[in-house]
């Protein structure tokens, strides 16, 4: 008798998370009127529309809770929708809203969101920290569930990238926001980076941010190439490259 | 009738509405009673009054915003257009309320919603729609 061929795995098990579809439907849609406020207001923060930084938020946790309600897909039918996934992506959910409104509401007052050390906003300042630790806590919770399944490379590459994101991203932003701002180093006479903005002359913490943020994108496609050796490498790698990028913005050197 | 004295007598009535809306939940029809029909009526008579008794000799028109600012600078027409805001806010409010309840979303995630029609009127209409399409993917009536 012959072997039973072994099926093919399906790609997508289940279909995307529909509480964080509507978190990022959400944040996609209030952004609508940040970007109605960026075209019409012509105040100036730092150099930059004073909308840049929330828009820049919205579009950050479209891209996040985005693609977690996608990876979602990847695992069987009812995985994160149990009551306490429920629970726990409503807390998230709380803390997302509650970082955009602080961080909008800053904006259409004119003042600075975060390192604001001025009266009710530096009392509002950490707790939004800890809303950021909780908010991020949902790629580690998730990459956990993937790690169970890391016999397979591909489920291996994204429980690494998933727990990367938490592990570089909080102490690289901890570090930061418990500082004096982003930048490390002076003089600053305003070289930066086209499009992204970090800056060219001194060290710049967001740019160790931005990429320990991205680690659940960018390990998950060493998981295409099958080889659990590579995903190792490319955790490896990807995590000595934040080292790199945090240590060098801290010494207040530009990234090249 | 003195503008003022209709002003500090059509702002609480308005109240009384939201109030209503705010704890609809402990009765639905009672709030909508008071917010969708008995407050914008009786504001929309004062209104009414306002406009028959005041328009002829008001400055302004509608045809440039110089000529909406002018309208606005008379206190008889600017306590019509402040009436008008707080009856169609409240009656907007008042179908937040009753549209959240016959589609299943929870009152108190319209609640910030309502505020934000009360504050700012249409942020609040933006705000609701947003948050019905997010949850029901409805946006038509």
């Amino acid at each position: 008798m012959t072997a039973i061929p072994a099926l093919p795995r399906a790609w997508a098990a289940s279909s995307p998370n529909p509480h964080l579809m509507r978190l990022t439907l959400l944040v996609a849609l209030t952004a609508l009127p940040v970007m109605a406020a960026y075209g019409l207001d012509g105040r100036m923060f730092q150099g930059d529309s004073i909308w840049l930084k929330p828009l820049k938020f919205h579009l950050a946790l479209v891209v996040y809770t985005g693609s977690l309600a996608i990876y979602a897909m990847l695992l069987p039918e009812g995985t994160f929708t149990s009551r306490r996934w429920r629970i726990y992506i409503g807390a998230v959910a709380a803390c997302i809203i509650a970082e955009l409104l602080w961080i909008g509401g800053a904006a259409a007052l004119g003042t600075a969101s975060h390192f604001n050390t001025v009266g009710l906003w530096g009392v509002i300042y950490p707790l939004m920290g800890l809303a950021a630790v909780v908010l991020t806590s949902l790629s580690l919770a998730m990459g956990v569930v993937f790690w169970r399944h890391r016999a397979d490379p591909p489920m291996l590459a994204l429980a690494l990238g998933l727990v990367l994101t938490f592990v570089l991203t909080v102490p690289v932003a901890g570090t930061m926001s418990s500082g004096t701002g982003h930048l490390v180093g002076t003089p600053v006479t305003g070289a930066r980076m086209p499009l992204m903005g970090w800056s060219r002359e001194v060290g710049d913490l967001r740019l160790a941010h931005f990429l320990a943020t991205h680690a659940m994108h960018v390990v998950p496609l060493a998981g295409l190439t099958g080889s659990r050796a590579a995903v190792w490498a490319t955790a490896a790698g990807f995590t000595a490259l934040v080292g790199w990028c945090f240590a060098r913005a801290l010494m207040g050197l530009p990234p090249f | 009738m003195p503008a003022d004295a209709l002003f500090q007598i059509a702002n609480p009535m308005a109240l009384l509405g939201w109030l209503a809306l705010l704890a609809a939940p402990l009765a639905p029809r009672l709030a909508q009673s008071v917010a969708a029909a008995t407050v914008p009526l009786v504001l929309s008579l004062a209104y009414a009054g306002l406009v028959l008794a005041f328009w002829w000799e008001a400055p302004g028109g509608f045809g440039s915003l110089p000529e909406v600012m002018a309208l606005f600078t008379h206190p008889h027409t600017a306590l019509a257009g402040w009436l008008h805001y707080l009856a169609f806010d409240l009656l907007l409010g008042a179908w937040e309320v009753r549209t959240a309840r016959a589609e299943g979303i929870a009152h108190w995630a319209v609640i910030p919603c309502l505020v934000l029609t009360f504050l700012f009127g249409p942020a609040g209409l933006l705000a609701f729609g947003i948050l019905r399409f997010t949850l029901t993917r409805k946006v038509l009536p």
